[in-house]
């Protein structure tokens, strides 16, 4: 029962902080399970991947009911990040525990100094206080690229071409090339590592192919889901998931994400934003020192 | 999933046009069945999990005692028995299931509209899913390194 809420708890910790700060919930789940919980990095992942399917698809939904996500846009790009979280399940199998932890280690650094350095919180339209679901924003570092950045060298358009046609309302797609490359590499991340993969995507699709922040952090929520899947199926055939663990920790996170949706409009954000920057340092330097020792 | 939503299934029907998204009814239409149906999903998900968290803690099973691993053999005899795991697993197989399922409909939906090549590229992820299920059985040989 004790090491029960020892699972539920923290899962709606990481829920409440992801749904203000637009992180997913993998950064703070995997190195509870690892270095808390004892659990192996490769069920700790396999079950991060799990919370961010959960996360996804109850944000994604809010998302898509409020046209904020481009549904086109979102599927053509998560063809690459199936593709990309396939090839990292099975590497991850392979990989020795060491290496993974290293890789995350200097995740968490990354996330850190990028949150660290972010002015404003990425908050989509559908993650409001008044949302009726859960979950507001969930993609990973959401808030890397500054929006005036997607003011990029504008394609002029010579007829209604594919890329056109992925394009929404007040903006144009475009260097499509680099949007594959990126997702290819977002979904290797994340099944390597039990992310969402935003920290890339968002970043990506804001500042290299032009589409709005918002949209972009909507759009990277929506491709989360099916990204997951692709790698937790490997996960799952291959003994990386465990349900005892899985369960708690799901329904924790949802229900954080859930509470963190309806507090939104009460909490100080910035205050928020340094205690998470100083968690996940300090859980970086305590991934890093038994990756490294 | 739809029973209660009238608009849903003529989402499908509708298709997304050929428009770009969100800015045609078609393609209003088939984003709000997506929606519904992942919103659907992830509750349904959640509550098998409940249940199945909640005969953990009738059936006296700790979290961190190592849960069995997935066989879909055991899946039915496991929840007609209500044991934890039979429902642990339907439910985790519930919110894998449900992104694959948003990626169907939207084939359905796009293929109606007469989009080739949205319902293409939506064949073609339902494609990945089913290979990174072949290639994990495959691969399920290979060593275990943690």
């Amino acid at each position: 029962m004790f090491d029960g809420l020892l699972l539920v708890v923290p899962g709606i910790v990481a829920g409440f902080f992801g749904s203000l700060l637009g992180l997913g919930g993998g950064t703070l789940i995997v190195p509870w399970l690892t270095l808390v919980m004892g659990v192996p990095l490769i069920q700790a992942v396999g079950v991060s991947l799990i919370c961010v399917i959960v996360t996804s698809g109850a944000a994604a939904g809010v998302y898509l009911e409020r046209h904020v996500a481009n549904l086109r846009l979102g599927m053509t790009l998560e063809l690459f990040t199936a593709i990309g979280a396939l090839v990292g399940g099975l590497v991850a199998f392979l990989l020795p525990e060491r290496v993974v932890q290293l890789m995350f280690g200097g995740l968490l650094v990354w996330v850190s100094i990028s949150m660290a350095r972010r002015r404003e919180p990425a908050r989509p339209a559908g993650s409001s206080s008044d949302a009726s679901g859960p979950l507001p924003a969930i993609a990973d570092n959401a808030g890397d690229a500054p929006e005036a950045m997607i003011a990029g060298p504008e394609v002029a358009p010579t007829g209604p071409s594919f890329t056109e046609q992925l394009s929404g309302p007040g903006y144009h797609v475009h260097r499509l090339g680099f949007g594959v490359v990126g997702s290819l590499f977002a979904g290797v991340v994340s099944a390597l590592l039990g992310i969402g993969g935003g920290t890339v995507k968002v970043p990506v699709m804001n500042v290299v192919m032009g589409v709005p922040l918002r949209v972009a952090t909507a759009t990277s929520n929506l491709m989360m889901g099916i990204t997951a899947s692709a790698g937790a199926i490997v996960y799952l055939v291959r003994g990386g998931i465990d349900p005892y663990v899985a369960g708690p920790t799901a329904i924790g996170v949802f229900l954080g994400a859930s509470i963190g949706s309806r507090v939104a409009h009460r909490i100080h954000v910035s205050i928020l934003r340094g205690l998470f920057v100083a968690i996940l340092l300090y859980t970086a330097w305590q991934m890093l020192q038994r990756a490294i020792a | 999933m739809t029973a209660s939503n009238p608009g849903g299934l003529s989402g499908l029907a509708t298709g997304a046009g050929s428009a770009r998204s969100s800015q045609e009814p078609g393609a209003a239409g088939l984003e709000r069945t997506i929606a519904r149906l992942l919103t659907v999903g992830t509750y349904a998900s959640i509550a098998l999990l409940t249940v199945g968290v909640v005969l953990m803690v009738l059936n006296g099973i700790g979290p961190l005692t190592g849960g069995p691993t997935f066989d879909l053999a055991r899946l039915a005899p496991d929840l007609v028995s209500l044991r934890p795991a039979g429902f642990l697993w339907l439910g985790v197989l519930a919110v894998i299931a449900t992104p694959t399922a948003r990626v169907a409909a939207s084939l359905i939906g796009y293929a109606r509209g007469g989009e080739r090549a949205m319902a293409g590229i939506a064949a073609l992820i339902l494609l990945v899913i089913a290979a990174s299920v072949g290639l994990a059985q495959v691969a399920r040989g290979l060593r275990w390194t943690s």
